[in-house]
């Protein structure tokens, strides 16, 4: 005991001598390659959903800055009249893939035009887009004027409609 | 022990940040198996670089008209493969609209090969159109390789598409009335080829 006492005490460490004081880790192969291998997924999916992030986020604003060019691409959805006559109906709605296919959808709900002439006039981005008049919460009709696609899927035809910037 | 758990949280947050990628609508629609189901197909769909809002959008349909979460998850693996097949014979230039009209066009059994004729025929034009009128001609009982011909003329005689749009109410209006299909389609073909449409497709 008194040899140890006789050797010269340890200087305090302080916080910077701690972090600047050489270590020795020890790395098992396995578990560190699995880390680097979920750093590695993480920044993948980080950069490519800031890239979409930005990609969506800067669309109205190219757009606005450079109105005569490509980076024009984001067009307004274009006002699109859909017609059904069902004079026995009670409520009219029209649901599609510009809508979720909501039968609720405020904007798609048609009105009674008079003499079983259902209309309504609603938003639809320029493409093309299936959709179906819904009847009383219930009923699936095709639009009689629209081309039709048959559906194998879920046994219930859609219209398609090809909607295009108006000029 | 301690890098597995660094390991493992890492991966949660993949998954987190996966998850927090797919649409908040088919959380809100679908059962927890079947948006598992979807999402999975979706993400495949997105890594091999085809629209992934069609197969959003098959699976709200879906939920729309109360189909069974197998269905659905069967009916957006359909669509997921039509519309790999679409983009491989349309081509990488195809576009979103393209590639959903050419899957419902396969829907109905129009032909990879038949496919890449209507684009040849097209040349520079989009092919949207014809897709759609070609998939309502069919399932108004025209036949298919009558109806593939008979848009094909149409494309390779450069009519536009609200002639074809027109075309199209025109037999529909004809089947109504109780022509037959085949009759109807040809007839109106032909006349708005004989009107005097372009030999090839307008710049």
């Amino acid at each position: 005991m008194a040899v140890v006492r006789s050797l010269p005490r340890h200087a305090r460490l302080t916080l910077w001598s701690r972090l600047n004081m050489p270590r020795t880790f020890t790395v098992k192969p396995l578990g560190w390659s699995v880390l680097a291998a979920s750093v590695a997924l993480l920044a993948i999916f980080g950069i490519n959903r800031a890239v979409d992030d930005v990609r969506v986020a800067s669309k109205p604003i190219v757009a606005a800055v450079f109105p005569n060019t490509g980076a024009a691409a984001v067009k307004p959805p274009q006002r699109v009249q859909f017609v059904l006559v069902a004079p026995e109906a009670k409520k009219v709605a029209v649901v599609g893939d510009f809508n979720g296919w909501d039968a609720s959808h405020a904007s798609y709900q048609a009105q009674h035009r008079g003499g079983g002439v259902w209309a309504v006039t609603a938003p639809v981005p320029i493409g093309h887009h299936r959709y179906s008049f819904v009847v009383d919460d219930s009923v699936w009709v095709t639009d009689p004027m629209a081309p039709r696609v048959a559906d194998n899927d879920y046994g219930v035809a859609n219209s398609a409609i090809v909607v295009e910037e108006q000029k | 022990m301690r890098v597995a758990a660094v390991a493992g949280v890492a991966i949660s947050l993949v998954v987190a940040r996966v998850s927090s990628a797919q649409d908040a609508r088919l959380a809100a629609r679908l059962d927890k198996p079947t948006l598992v189901a979807v999402n999975a197909i979706v993400d495949s769909a997105r890594i091999s670089k085809l629209p992934t809002e069609p197969l959003v959008d098959k699976a709200l349909e879906g939920a729309a008209k109360g189909s069974e979460g197998a269905n659905i998850v069967s009916a957006v693996h359909q669509l997921s493969l039509r519309m790999g097949s679409a983009k491989r014979v349309l081509g990488p230039a195809s576009t979103p609209d393209e590639i959903k009209a050419a899957a419902s066009a396969i829907g109905v059994g129009v032909s990879d090969r038949d496919l890449a004729r209507l684009r040849a025929a097209a040349g520079k034009h989009q092919v949207t159109l014809p897709l759609a009128v070609l998939t309502d001609l069919i399932d108004r009982n025209v036949p298919i390789e009558t109806a593939t011909n008979l848009v094909l003329q149409l494309a390779r005689a450069g009519v536009k598409d609200p002639d074809l749009a027109l075309f199209q109410r025109n037999v529909r209006a004809d089947i109504d009335r109780g022509a037959d299909p085949t009759v109807a389609a040809t007839t109106r073909a032909r006349g708005l080829v004989l009107r005097g449409a372009p030999s090839k497709p307008a710049e």
